[in-house]
C-alpha cells in the first residue's frame, strides 16, 4: 500500500512539474518533438531511479557535512553514463546530439537532487528506488504532453510521420519557441487544480 | 559509527571519488569503439550534406552503414594537401576503409594552421572531391561556447559555393545553434563565392550583406550573419577565413578545372586503386 502510494503519488497528485515545480526549464527546452521528450524522460527517469538507489544503500556512511558533494559526484556519473551509452547507440546518437547540451544539464535538473534528499536519504533503497522512477515517470508525462501539442502543431507531424497536411495546414512558428511551452504548463497546472481541489489556494 | 569525524569524511570522499572515476574510465574506454563509428558517420553525412548531394535531415534517416555506402558511392577522389597546395598524402574511399578527418583531428589541424605553442607540425589539410562536381573542405574554430566546425562545398570552378554544413558543441539553443540547425542560414552560401585573393576570403556580416533590388543577397563573399548570435558567427567567420586561407592556393591552381595539376595526377595514379578514374 505505501510503496503503491509511492509510485502514483508523483505522476499526478504530486507531480514533479505541476505541484513540485521543478525541472521547469527543461521541460520548456526539450519538448519541440515527441522523440527528444521521450528520450530526455527515459533518461531523467534511469539516472533519477539508480541515483536514488545508490544513495539509499550510502544513507547511513555518508558524511553529514558533505552529502551535497557525495550526492552530486553520485548524479553526475549517473548522467555522464547515459550520455556515454546514448552515444553509443545508432539509434540514439542523432538524439543524444540534439539533446547534448540538456542531458548534460539533468544534473542541474532540481527534481533529481530534490528527490534524494527529500526521500532517498531517510528511506530504504527500494522505496527510494520506486520514488525516483516514479518522479522521472511524473516528469515524463507532462514533458509528452507539452511535446504532443507542440510537435503537432508546430511542424504538424507526431513522432516524425505527419498529421496534418502542410497542404492545408499552415505550421504555427509560436508553437516551436519556448514561451508556448510555458502557456502550456500553464494550463495543465490549471486542469490539474480544476480536477484537483485540494491544491487550490485559500483567496 | 560517527560518519562526522574529519578523517572519516576525509577517506570517503576521496574513495568515491575514485571509484567513481575508475568507472567512467573503465566505460568510457569499453564504448569508445562504437562512438567514434557513430561520429565518423555523422561526419560523413555532414560532407554529404555539404556536397548537396542528399539534404541532412534524408541522410539522419539511414543507417551508418547506409551513410558510408552513400559516401563510397558518391566520393570520386580525397586527398591532403598543405598550405601551399601540393598535395602530401592521399585518404582511403574504398568502402572498407574509409577516410574521413574527425572534429577531434580538424582541432589539431587548426592548431597547425594557426601555428603558435600548440601546433604538432606543417598544416595538413583534406581536401574531398564527390562525383557530382564538388569539391568538400572543412573549417574548425571557436565559437562562443566551444568548438564549431563545418564544411563548405565548392563548385567545379572551385570558387563559387556549392553548398554548407555546420555543427558545434555547445552554441545557445536557438540562437548560435542556429548554425547547425536553421537550413535557411546554410542556404545563404549556396552562389556565393569565397575571394580567395582578400585576406577575409568570405564574410559574414552583422547588419546586412549588400542585397540586389529584390532582395536577394548579392553573389560576392557577403552573406547576412544570425541575428542574435553575433559572438557565433563571428566564430564562425573566423574559422572559414582562417581555413579558406590555408585552401587559398589549392584552389587558385584549380580554378577553373580543367586543366589538372600533374602533380596530383601522378599522385593519385601511384596510389589509388582502378576505381579511380581520370578526368
Amino acid at each position: 500500500m505505501k510503496l503503491k502510494e509511492t509510485l502514483l503519488n508523483p505522476i499526478f497528485k504530486g507531480n514533479p512539474i505541476t505541484v513540485l515545480v521543478l525541472g521547469i526549464c527543461s521541460s520548456l527546452a526539450v519538448t519541440v518533438t515527441l522523440k527528444g521528450a521521450l528520450v530526455m524522460a527515459l533518461s531523467v527517469i534511469v539516472v533519477c531511479g539508480i541515483s536514488s538507489f545508490i544513495l539509499s544503500l550510502l544513507r547511513n556512511t555518508i558524511p553529514g557535512r558533505v552529502r551535497i558533494i557525495v550526492q552530486l559526484v553520485v548524479v553526475a556519473m549517473m548522467v555522464i553514463l547515459v550520455d556515454q551509452i546514448l552515444k553509443s547507440f545508432e539509434a540514439t546518437y542523432a538524439i543524444d546530439k540534439q539533446l547534448s547540451v540538456y542531458i548534460g544539464l539533468i544534473i542541474t535538473n532540481c527534481i533529481v537532487m530534490g528527490r534524494i534528499e527529500a526521500f532517498a536519504l531517510g528511506n530504504k533503497p527500494w522505496p527510494s528506488f520506486l520514488d525516483g522512477i516514479a518522479n522521472g515517470a511524473g516528469y515524463g508525462l507532462i514533458l509528452l504532453i507539452v511535446a504532443f501539442f507542440r510537435e503537432l502543431f508546430g511542424s504538424g507531424t507526431l513522432f516524425g510521420v505527419t498529421i496534418l497536411d502542410p497542404k492545408w495546414y499552415t505550421p504555427n512558428n509560436l508553437v516551436i519557441l519556448p514561451p508556448f511551452a510555458l502557456i502550456l504548463l500553464g494550463c495543465i497546472v490549471w486542469v490539474q487544480r480544476s480536477i484537483q481541489k485540494d491544491l487550490q489556494e485559500d483567496k | 559509527m560517527n560518519t562526522n569525524n574529519n578523517i572519516y569524511t576525509v577517506i570517503y570522499t576521496a574513495l568515491i571519488v575514485v571509484v567513481v572515476a575508475a568507472l567512467l574510465a573503465f566505460v568510457s574506454q569499453s564504448l569508445k569503439a562504437k562512438q567514434e563509428a557513430n561520429e565518423k558517420a555523422e561526419t560523413i553525412s555532414q560532407m554529404l550534406t555539404a556536397a548537396r548531394i542528399c539534404t541532412k535531415d534524408s541522410l539522419d534517416l539511414l543507417s551508418n552503414a547506409q551513410k558510408l555506402d552513400l559516401y563510397a558511392r558518391e566520393i570520386e577522389k580525397a586527398f591532403v594537401i598543405d598550405t601551399v597546395g601540393n598535395i602530401v598524402d592521399t585518404l582511403s574511399i574504398a568502402r572498407e576503409k574509409l577516410d574521413v578527418y574527425s572534429p577531434k583531428e580538424l582541432k589539431r589541424q587548426n592548431y597547425n594552421i594557426k601555428g603558435g605553442a600548440n601546433a604538432t607540425g606543417a598544416p595538413a589539410i583534406p581536401v574531398f572531391v564527390f562525383k557530382n562536381g564538388r569539391t568538400v573542405v572543412p573549417i574548425y574554430g571557436a565559437g562562443l561556447w566551444g568548438p564549431i566546425w563545418g564544411y563548405i562545398s565548392f563548385e567545379a570552378d572551385n570558387v563559387t559555393i556549392g553548398g554548407a554544413y555546420f555543427d558545434h558543441e555547445s552554441e545557445t539553443a536557438g540562437l548560435g545553434a542556429k548554425i547547425k540547425d536553421d537550413p535557411s542560414f546554410q542556404a545563404r552560401f549556396i552562389g556565393e563565392s569565397a575571394d580567395f585573393s582578400a585576406k577575409n576570403v568570405f564574410d559574414i556580416v552583422k547588419g546586412g550583406a549588400p542585397k540586389e533590388a529584390d532582395g536577394t543577397s548579392v553573389k560576392d563573399n557577403k552573406i547576412d550573419a544570425i541575428s542574435g548570435a553575433t559572438m557565433t558567427s563571428q566564430g564562425l567567420d573566423a574559422a572559414i577565413d582562417t581555413w579558406l586561407a590555408a585552401y587559398a592556393k589549392y584552389f587558385q591552381a584549380n580554378a577553373p578545372k580543367k586543366h589538372h595539376c600533374g602533380n596530383c595526377k601522378h599522385h593519385h595514379n601511384e596510389t589509388e586503386p582502378e576505381t579511380q578514374t581520370e578526368e
